[in-house]
């Protein structure tokens, strides 16, 4: 029987996950540095920055609205909220039922439904093309992501991404089936996209027109910034966490000793850390793709999801 | 009071309310509305209490009620089974907010009305709500037909009403056309039924199809579908939807987009599932793909033509025609699991209640966008959104309650779309798994449809609420808006409380649903499937497993996040906030900066460039050389794939019909009487030869 996880274990994993966003930020800045020949800042930068914007003040554009110093509270609260649904160090449900993988999507879009929103409220034009190339790649991710989530749930007979990872349990690599290898590399063609990197997004640029998210980001300063980057940081965790809990579930499922908590972390950890290197080559060996080839990337992805639906249900 | 007697309550109040609007309007037109709307909110408090009566009551109880004699052929009955009782509690639920709205609307919006206007609203207004509460309520065809032809009629009644510019008019004679082409089909197989059964209380036509061949059954089955189908506005059958619902008083057309396409679905329910189910049960499968496939179709294509409408009230009308997709896959999902699993089994109950939940949930949202939209319209007097812009600040109420209605439509939690979303997509998802090959492949393929539909609402209502109620305003109309009047306020705040406690706590909603369910598929209750771990937990125990998730504790989770990231983003120097012009590049920040709505959905245009056809002209006045512009004009346009490929080519042959027959009378009236003998010389020919 699986191991049920308590709201403890529970709300802690979630404290891990924001504690450890931002130095997946760090890490995947650090290879990109190394990759091109520099020494680059070190992995704890994030930490320096998001400490910095704390501190500072705010400016606040005078035709944004009283909803704009709600939007990063809320953004932040629904990405931390998703980070909640994604096991860490033990597999299996919560004992108090909390939320499943389409409510951990549901929540990355309502963070990103508000984030639009408030890059609409200033009235920048920065802002307003941010926030429509956004809400025109995330519909096309969307549908293929829940296909990825589709493809291992129809398997297990269950959505609860804890439960999905323990009847996967610590299968190896070699007990895959084709339908296995199909939702990896769709969900590998997303990840960039869901995290906002190259080849779809650029998280380095502020000002140029290729970006996405950051010309969200414009308007927002000081520790709503912070608040917004942090979110950020959030969001590609959970959706490496995601990743990690279809693909590789590899943690002790049943585990109840400090020991066993702390190789369940470390476990976490090192697959955390192999899909951030991933992304991290990924960014340095491509250019960015032209918007409007956008679509034709993701298309790709998306007949990689189906077939592998396909080859589960045939 | 026994809830026996609501049913003729709630016909005395809105009797009331039609004839006191009628009578009172000669003293005071305003007066007159006034009551006729405290009527009508009457009628809708006794339509909850009849509905919640018949729905907590005894399970499995029918309310039925003999109506007086009208005609000496046919018995004339009220019947409120779970299913009507759940119908019935939808619309009487958007009917509160509207006629707590409608009052102030109406005097906002058209303070020069007359009183002939003033009381052929309030009269109309009655007739349809009291119409489409007792069609769910109808125990036999003729008063369904009835009440089914009043509906259209007073709905028609309020298109027209406010008429400024003979836009109006066409869009209640697009309306009224279709409308009638769809009642035809249903008096079609309202009539076949009647005939073989030589009565017209469903009881007695529920007896004769039990009798029915296949063939006759599935056809009579498809006749009603197209009926009910042109009410609800289905792709393609939706043509008249966003033209006639946005030219009607902004509280009626939250009325026909909240719940009059309901009573379709009602329709469709009631004839697939009772009166025309096989005595052995399941229904065939060509009925349940077929519904399956409409509905996938009406919500992609329904949210992808509203992503490119300017029109305020013209994108809410689309959006409707999504959701009756969305709905119309949960029916169809549950027509064919019905057939596959059995009466027992529980994945049809899960698919039928997220449809029912979606009804609920739809109407909630739904009425309240249209409430919203109305507000800006009746301060603004402008539904092109590119011409509003920077209203939150001038309307907070207004904005912030349309913003709950945008998340709720987009299917994102913790509000109510999202939970009968996942439902649907849990029922998606096993259906998949007990289908093997191309079947199964199919219910996916909807599934994807469906979280396609979900992302594009997400950015279409990105759109619409950031270009009219943020940045700065556009024109002077949006500059001088004020909020709405407070009684406008409470008939959203009334929805918007709906639209929170159905996403938050929805296990009670679904206990609503448990005698609609069982009553349709002679199985277990929605309540014993979907919220077996307490109302609190949204579970499905369809394999052992299951998944179960609790919207009550995400939202709490939410709520307690939301608090300590306010203390975050207050930083540490809170007090250091400086107000500055938006940065522009230098330029000084005007309105012309904003992000437009064709903009915003310019990608998406590309994206899908092969469904809308875009066409677009630009023109620029030049000063001689062609480095100095001194203007340019753009003009957009994209079609509805639906109005060319089919009613344009549909219209260009009859009227090429037309000519051919045109050139062929000549005027005089032999050649007419010569016409007329020789359709009546091959009529002959034809009977003779089939009957000799």
């Amino acid at each position: 029987m699986i191991g049920e996880r308590p709201l403890g274990l529970v709300l802690l994993e979630m404290i891990l996950l924001v504690l450890l966003g931002p130095l997946v930020t760090g890490i995947i800045q650090k290879i990109k540095a190394r990759l091109q020949c520099r020494q680059g800042a070190g992995v704890v930068q994030p930490y320096r920055d998001l400490t910095k914007l704390l501190r500072k003040g705010t400016v606040q554009a005078d035709t944004a609205s009283a909803f704009f110093r709600f939007i990063p509270v809320l953004v932040l609260a629904a990405t931390v909220a998703a980070g909640a649904l994604v096991p860490v160090i033990r597999a299996g449900p919560p004992a108090v039922p909390l939320g499943d993988a389409l409510l951990l999507l549901g929540l990355l879009a309502l963070a990103r439904f508000l984030t639009a929103i408030g890059a609409l409220d200033a009235g920048g034009a920065f802002g307003g093309m941010g926030a429509s190339r956004e809400m025109t790649i995330a519909p096309l991710v969307e549908p293929v992501l829940m296909m990825v989530v589709f493809s291992t749930a129809i398997a297990a007979g269950t959505t609860e991404l804890g439960a999905l990872a323990a009847h996967h349990g610590t299968s190896s690599i070699v007990a895959w089936r084709a339908a296995d290898f199909l939702g990896l590399a769709a969900m590998l063609l997303l990840l960039p996209a869901e995290t906002g990197r190259i080849p779809v997004d650029n998280p380095d640029t502020h000002l140029e027109l290729t970006m996405l998210h950051e010309g969200m980001l414009l308007e927002h300063s000081g520790p709503g910034l912070g608040c917004m980057v942090l979110a950020s940081h959030m969001r590609q965790i959970v959706t490496l966490g995601l990743v990690a809990a279809l693909f590789f579930p590899a943690g002790p499922a049943d585990a109840a000793g400090a020991a066993d908590l702390l190789l369940g972390a470390g476990v976490f950890a090192a697959k955390i850390l192999v899909l951030a290197t991933y992304l991290a080559l990924v960014e340095s060996s491509y250019a960015k793709l032209r918007l409007f080839r956008v679509p034709q990337y993701l298309g790709v992805g998306f007949v990689c999801a189906l077939t592998a639906l396909a080859l589960r249900i045939l | 009071m026994d809830v026996d007697s609501g049913p003729s309550l709630m016909a005395a109040c809105y009797g009331a309310g039609a004839l006191s609007s009628l009578l009172l309007a000669r003293w005071s037109g305003r007066f007159a509305l006034a009551v006729g709307h405290l009527a009508a909110l009457a009628g809708a408090v006794a339509g909850v209490g009849v509905s919640l009566g018949v729905l907590l009551g005894v399970p499995g109880r029918t309310l039925t009620q003999p109506l007086p004699v009208f005609f000496p052929f046919a018995r004339l009955s009220l019947s409120v089974d779970g299913l009507s009782a759940y119908f019935l509690f939808v619309i009487s639920l958007v009917a509160i907010a509207a006629a707590i709205y409608g009052p102030a609307y109406l005097r906002a919006h058209s303070p020069d009305a007359g009183s002939a206007r003033q009381a052929a609203q309030g009269f109309a207004l009655n007739v349809f709500l009291g119409c489409m509460a007792f069609v769910c309520c109808a125990g036999d065809a003729l008063t369904f037909l009835f009440c089914w032809e009043g509906m259209t009629l007073a709905s028609y009644v309020l298109v027209v009403s406010d008429d400024r510019d003979g836009e109006n008019a066409r869009a209640g004679l697009l309306y009224m056309v279709m409308a009638h082409g769809g009642t035809a089909l249903l008096l079609v197989a309202f009539l076949a039924l009647a005939e073989r059964s030589g009565a017209f209380d469903f009881a007695a036509l529920r007896m004769a199809a039990g009798d029915l061949d296949p063939a006759t059954r599935t056809t009579l089955f498809f006749l009603a579908l197209g009926g009910f189908a042109v009410k609800a506005g289905v792709v393609p059958l939706h043509v008249w939807l966003p033209r006639a619902h946005p030219a009607a008083p902004s509280h009626v057309s939250a009325l026909m987009s909240g719940v009059m396409l309901k009573v379709a679905i009602y329709g469709i329910l009631r004839f697939a599932f009772d009166l025309l189910a096989p005595v052995a049960g399941p229904l065939p499968f060509s009925w349940g793909w077929t519904v399956l496939f409409v509905g996938t179709t009406s919500a992609v294509l329904g949210v992808l033509y509203a992503l490119q409408q300017h029109d305020l009230k013209r994108l809410l009308a689309f959006h409707s025609v999504e959701n009756i997709g969305i709905i119309l896959i949960g029916v169809g999902l549950a027509m064919i699991l019905w057939r596959q699993e059995g009466a027992d089994g529980a994945l049809a109950t899960l698919a039928l209640t997220a449809a029912l939940l979606h009804t609920v949930n739809h109407a909630a949202f739904k009425g309240l966008l249209f409430l919203g939209a109305g507000s800006v319209l009746c301060r603004t007097h402008v539904r092109d959104m590119e011409k509003l812009g920077g209203l939150a600040r001038r309307m907070p109420w207004t904005a912030g309650l349309f913003l709950l209605g945008a998340i709720a439509i987009s299917a994102l939690p913790p509000l109510n779309g999202f939970v009968s979303e996942w439902l649907t997509f849990q029922a998606l998802l096993g259906g998949a798994s007990r289908f093997h090959g191309p079947a199964g492949l199919v219910v996916v393929f909807s599934a994807a449809m469906l979280a396609l539909t979900g992302g594009l609402a997400a950015a279409c209502f990105a759109k619409a609420f950031g270009v009219t109620f943020l940045g700065r305003p556009r024109t002077s109309h949006a500059e001088h808006a004020t909020e709405a009047p407070p009684s406008m306020i409470a008939g959203m705040m009334w929805l918007g409380a709906l639209c929170v406690a159905l996403g938050v706590a929805p296990g009670y909603a679904v206990r609503l649903l448990d005698a609609p369910t069982a009553g349709l598929l002679q199985g277990p209750g929605a309540s014993a499937v979907v919220t077996a771990r307490g109302p609190l937990v949204l579970s499905t125990a369809l394999t052992p497993t299951g998944t179960a998730i609790s919207m009550t504790m995400v939202a709490g989770l939410l709520i307690a996040l939301a608090a300590i990231a306010w203390v975050l983003r207050r930083g540490l120097q809170p007090d250091k906030w400086r107000v500055v012009p938006t940065w522009t590049c230098g330029m000084k920040p005007t309105a012309r900066f904003d992000y437009t709505a064709t903009a915003f959905a310019k990608p998406l245009r590309l994206v899908f460039a092969a469904l809308y056809h875009p066409r677009r002209e630009v023109t620029r006045e030049t000063a001689g050389t062609p480095y100095v512009v001194q203007r340019i004009h753009y003009a957009g346009e994209i079609v509805d794939l639906a109005e060319t490929q089919i009613y344009h080519r549909v219209t260009r042959e009859i009227s090429a019909f037309s000519q051919a027959i045109r050139a062929r009378s000549t005027g005089r009236i032999y050649g007419y009487i010569g016409f007329v003998l020789g359709a009546l010389f091959v009529a002959l020919l034809l009977f003779g030869v089939r009957h000799p």
